[in-house]
């Protein structure tokens, strides 16, 4: 009996076996269901903003730029004492374009982790978490902390000055980790101080092991995309028939992805070193030297000053515990709500709209931006006294916050009809009351969680649980 | 679907869309690939990382003067050759940085500008500077390449 | 019973043995209850850091104190706590429980007030030398000296106080001559010296008979001279390595300028050539590149007032000596000068070669105007005076002047456009290279000036030049570079671009 793949087939007009390559593919892996699943696939259009559908794919572009040029950077660089520092210097500026790649790779890296942030938090407030994608936003959320995992890696291959400390200071926090801190120190830094083993570790870290984790996550959070399609968000109308995907959402996708190349290629060119913000600059600097003093005004990478500046404000010591654990422990309380989200949010889980989380979301942008603001000194300048700075660096950052916090609500109020301004009042009242009032940083925190809980549960008690108004 | 009145100006439309889409394509293609292409192509140079390698003027150089000062990630490095060993110091003088040179008659390294002069092993013999000289790596590999690197203790 | 009895006394025997060594333990009462005695409120005499000092002493000591006890040459516990209270490291406490007089004189019972040691940090009271810590430091305080080696008598004794015989009994306090002699008993005694500190010269009486200060001193016999005690101080002798010596090379302005900026006490001395004695030399000094590298950067290389002027055979250098004691570090110039045109002329007007130009004590940073030739600048002015029959002198000056002034200012603006590149990730480092080359030339130019002589200055002018030359070159090479990266950018985004209308094109048909 003749194989069917071998008769020679019929050419026949409009017949359902196609010819060609697609013809070949079909019969041997049934390619049809998927191409008819992917003609059929669509975006969820109506009264929201389509805008947002797009941050996914933007994280992801920047992601391929990295991969790519990361790749092309492996070709030359070389992790060791004496080669790492001495092999980027020899590219960027001996090698042709060499200088280009460098600067996109790191380019990219601020880009995706900007984008990443923006489409995170869009997410969360279109409640896109709710069922049936609760893995896929537990599976972005991975995604993220591997983002977070790769900058502070590559941080540290160029071996210069600036690296060496920032990595010091960063992989100190691991220490206050109860009972496994000082092991986990010492995997992470290949030893008690960093020296080149860590470089190494970091190096097999951000070239093999967070790869490896981020195309298997990736591949699963696409999968669910693709399976589930996008999510409308709540209480919007949707229109009956959505964008296609192909073609239209997806060379929408394909013009925004060429956009940002012609952004990171602009940015190469007139900026290669950074925009020249503190935690945003990687001009290579002297190469490290474990021997001398620290770099003055050390600081982290700009995503991490949230966190830098939040274990400022611990004190030593905290109910028995050392302050940086009590922070620790806090930030990952923090992370663990985050992470559960989908299934805190009972209103998201029935569909319905979710102000309060939306607020929740509002008040951690709130948290974070003030806190980042504070990292970065905004208003220590010309103030010799150290003690006399921080407070005028808290009150010029709370006045900010408190300027944008503002806006955020009226347009909220206005545009948005939104109500529930519980939580992003606390975070503003925190604000206030530790850089205009001079209350400490964790007493102010303190108060406004207070406030707050009393807040919600005089609104539980005095309004009967209608939906209220618009969600946003 | 168009009608077949409009058909033919609407599919040549098309066909110069599908053309202008396809050439710009391969334009775009061509610009990410040029810089790809030429970062892949190595240097004439052989191994350019790390420790420096002496060009073929400064190995003559070196044949020549008993010595050659040579830059090493930056930093001036004086090469020097007494007898059949190689030797290299920071070519800065550690009183007010000029550059020092080698006097292979007298086996002094010298800095002109105030008479300091400092012995083989780059410690201070007489004049004014207050620290030896910063020593460096010199080697000699198999294939005569000399290779300069920064000379680090243990650790 | 044998047995026993062997036994019994064996062990009899040890006992009395082992109390024999212990036998300090019988008098280690007295001290043990000195050092456990309470003052009126019932607090201990001894502080416990005194008492943590003791108890870290070696036997020796501690048998010394004890035997010192027993004596009674201490027997009151406030003796015994300004002892332990020094804190003294173990030679010293050694040499002081050795000796009486010390013993003596830092207890208040035996002593009046005037010839008490006073104990605490050192200060710059006027009973300095009654300052025990001070004398404590002193190289004398040693085996063999410390006190009766200078003040006679024996230290072992009880009450020796023999005084020594060179020392004259009136008028100890005016007519200082006395003391050079009595220091140079062993300071200029080979034999002597070499059984202390075999590395010491002792030439230091000859050298200072013959100067200005010795002659003064000895030959005048003004009191205004200074005596080996004005610079070396009375108790706390330290050698002069010693960052508290009043002669180490960082103190050594402030020790000659406690008489020579003193308008009292220079008053009525004249120069050689009877002008009256200047008293502006430190404060000009201070002011100096020399002065600022020594007390200010620290800078040990840098001369004090001995290295130029000698400090036992301390005088004002003649004409010639200034320009030998400057070539001692600035070889280079000096050599430069030597052939140059300047030293005949300068040797015919008697002028001070280096001296002439830069001055003696307030040597300023050189400045390239000073090369310059117009009103008011140094080199014109002099030529204009005294070189009026060689014009093409200034000539030769402008040059000199123009060429520094040329490289100098290429630098300058090389170094800015060297940073602007760098900052735009351009590769700085064989313009970095250059410029290294352009400031060794600068720094050569600028010392080559002492030729004096167009040929010579350009020899080392000559690749300064060229560096500058390169350095344009490589300069024009960046900037194409940056050229040639921005067409390339202009290309890729009109490509983009191009896509990108392609595409958007392209999805308006699909969706029409």
């Amino acid at each position: 009996m003749q194989s069917s793949f071998l008769k020679k087939k019929p050419k026949v007009n409009g017949a359902e076996e196609s010819q060609g390559v697609r013809g070949w593919l079909d019969r041997r892996y049934q390619l049809t269901p998927l191409v008819e699943f992917l003609r059929h696939k669509e975006v969820p259009i109506g009264s929201h903003w389509m805008g947002w559908y797009y941050l996914g794919g933007i994280t992801m572009f920047f992601f391929v730029v990295q991969v790519v040029t990361g790749v092309l950077l492996l070709m030359y660089y070389q992790p060791g004492e004496a080669t790492a520092y001495e092999s980027i210097r020899f590219l960027t500026t001996k090698v042709p374009f060499g200088w280009l790649i460098r600067s996109i790779h790191s380019w990219s890296a601020h880009l995706m982790i900007i984008s990443l942030t923006l489409h995170m938090f869009s997410t969360m407030m279109l409640k896109a978490y709710r069922p049936p994608r609760e893995m896929t936003w537990v599976s972005g959320y991975m995604l993220f902390l591997l983002t977070l995992g790769f900058g502070f890696s590559g941080y540290l291959l160029p071996w210069n000055k600036l690296a060496y400390f920032a990595t010091t200071v960063g992989t100190n926090i691991v220490k206050s980790v109860p009972l496994l801190g000082d092991w986990l120190l010492q995997v992470l830094r290949g030893g008690q101080d960093v020296t080149i083993n860590t470089l190494y570790r970091f190096f097999a870290a951000h070239v093999v092991i967070l790869p490896l984790g981020f195309v298997g996550i990736i591949a699963l959070h696409l999968l669910l995309i693709q399976r589930q399609g996008m999510a409308p968000p709540v209480g919007a109308t949707i229109a009956p028939r959505g964008m296609k995907f192909f073609p239209s959402f997806a060379l929408r996708d394909a013009l925004l992805w060429l956009a940002c190349l012609m952004a990171l290629a602009t940015l190469a060119v007139f900026l290669p070193y950074g925009p020249g913000i503190p935690g945003m600059d990687w001009e290579l600097g002297e190469k490290a030297d474990p021997l001398a003093p620290a770099y003055p005004g050390i600081k982290p990478e700009w995503y991490f000053l949230w966190e830098y500046q939040l274990l400022k404000e611990f004190p030593p010591h905290l109910f028995g515990l050392e302050g940086p654990q009590v922070c620790l422990l806090l930030i990952g309380v923090l992370f663990g709500i985050w992470a559960i989200i989908p299934w805190l949010d009972r209103r998201a889980y029935h569909d319905k709209p979710s102000p309060a989380f939306s607020d929740f979301g509002w008040a951690a942008i709130l948290f974070l931006t003030y806190l980042t603001l504070m990292g970065w000194d905004i208003g220590a300048r010309g103030i010799s006294d150290e003690l006399a700075a921080m407070h005028n660096v808290a009150r010029v950052c709370a006045s900010w916050t408190l300027v944008v916090g503002a806006l955020v609500i009226v347009v909220r109020y206005w545009k948005f009809g939104g109500r529930w301004f519980i939580l992003s009042g606390a975070a503003l009242l925190q604000v206030a009351l530790h850089g205009l009032a001079g209350v400490s940083y964790l007493l102010s925190g303190v108060i406004a969680v207070a406030v707050a809980a009393i807040a919600i549960a005089i609104s539980y008690m005095t309004n009967s649980r209608t939906d209220a108004g618009d969600a946003k | 679907m168009n009608e077949r009145a409009e058909a033919a100006p609407a599919t040549s439309r098309r066909h110069f869309l599908d053309l202008l889409l396809g050439a710009s394509f391969l334009g775009w293609l061509i610009s990410i690939a040029y810089p790809i292409i030429r970062y892949l192509k190595p240097l004439p140079q052989t191994g350019p990382t790390g420790p420096a390698h002496l060009t073929r003027d400064e190995t003559s150089k070196l044949e020549q003067n008993k010595f050659v000062i040579v830059p090493v990630s930056g930093q001036r490095v004086l090469v020097l050759q007494a007898g059949d060993q190689l030797h290299a110091f920071s070519a800065k003088c550690t009183h007010e940085g000029c550059t020092v040179t080698f006097l292979p008659g007298q086996s002094v390294i010298w800095c002109p500008c105030h008479d300091g002069r400092f012995d083989l092993n780059g410690r201070v013999l007489s004049g004014p500077p207050p620290r030896p000289l910063t020593q460096y790596l010199a080697q000699r590999q198999t294939d005569g390449a000399i290779v300069i690197s920064e000379e680090k203790a243990q650790g | 019973m044998r047995a026993i009895a062997i036994v019994v006394g064996g062990f009899l025997i040890s006992r009395a043995i082992f109390a024999a060594d212990q036998a300090p333990a019988a008098g280690n009462s007295k001290l043990t209850a000195m050092l456990a005695a309470k003052d009126a409120n019932g607090k201990p005499i001894i502080t416990p850091e005194e008492q943590a000092y003791f108890s870290g002493l070696n036997d020796n000591l501690r048998a010394l104190l004890d035997d010192l006890v027993q004596k009674e040459v201490i027997t009151r516990p406030e003796h015994l706590a300004t002892l332990l209270g020094l804190q003294l490291r173990p030679q010293k406490m050694e040499v002081l429980l050795q000796n009486r007089c010390v013993l003596c004189h830092t207890d208040p019972e035996s002593q009046s007030a005037e010839n008490l040691f006073s104990v605490g940090t050192t200060s710059r009271q006027s009973a300095v030398h009654m300052n025990l810590k001070e004398v404590i430091e002193d190289v004398h305080f040693r085996r063999g000296l410390s006190c009766a080696g200078c003040h006679g008598g024996d230290p072992t004794a009880d009450f020796g106080h023999g005084f020594v015989k060179e020392w004259p009994e009136k008028d100890r306090q005016k007519n200082r001559a006395w003391v050079v002699e009595f220091c140079a008993r062993c300071h200029s005694d080979p034999k002597m010296m070499h059984d202390f500190n075999p590395s010491l010269p002792t030439d230091q009486l000859a050298k200072f008979k013959d100067s200005p200060h010795g002659r003064t001193l000895l030959d005048k016999h003004d009191d205004r001279a200074p005596s080996c005690v004005s610079c070396h101080g009375v108790h706390g002798i330290r050698p002069a390595k010693d960052p508290q010596s009043k002669v180490y090379a960082q103190r050594v302005p402030e020790t000659c300028g406690a008489c020579h900026a003193d308008a009292k006490t220079m008053a009525g001395f004249t120069r050689a050539d009877g002008s009256p004695m200047p008293i502006t030399q430190l404060a000009e000094f201070r002011e100096s590149v020399h002065g600022r590298a020594l007390l200010v950067r620290g800078d040990l290389g840098a001369p004090a007032c001995n290295t130029c002027h000698g400090n036992h055979a301390a005088s004002p250098p003649s004409v010639a000596q200034v320009s030998r004691s400057c070539s001692l570090c600035h070889s280079a110039n000096a050599s430069l000068f030597d052939g140059s045109k300047h030293k005949q002329a300068f040797d015919q007007h008697r002028w001070p070669e280096c001296g002439q130009c830069h001055s003696n004590h307030a040597i300023a940073k050189t400045h390239d105007s000073m090369l310059a030739t117009g009103p008011g600048q140094l080199c014109g002015d002099c030529h204009r005076e005294y070189a009026r029959d060689h014009p093409d002198c200034i000539k030769t000056a402008d040059y000199f002047h123009d060429t520094i002034t040329q490289l100098d200012q290429a630098r300058t603006r090389f170094i800015a456009v060297s940073e602007r590149f760098a900052g735009r990730g351009l590769d700085v480092e064989p313009i970095n290279n250059q410029l290294t080359e352009l400031g060794d030339a600068l720094k050569k130019s600028r010392t080559y000036v002492h030729s004096f002589s167009r040929n010579t200055f350009q020899q080392v002018a000559a690749p300064g030049e060229e560096a500058v030359k390169q350095t344009d070159a490589l300069i024009k090479k960046a900037g194409e570079e940056f050229k040639f990266r921005q067409i390339g950018l202009v290309m890729s985004i009109s490509f983009i671009g191009l896509l990108m209308l392609a595409m958007y094109l392209k999805l308006r048909q699909m969706e029409k």
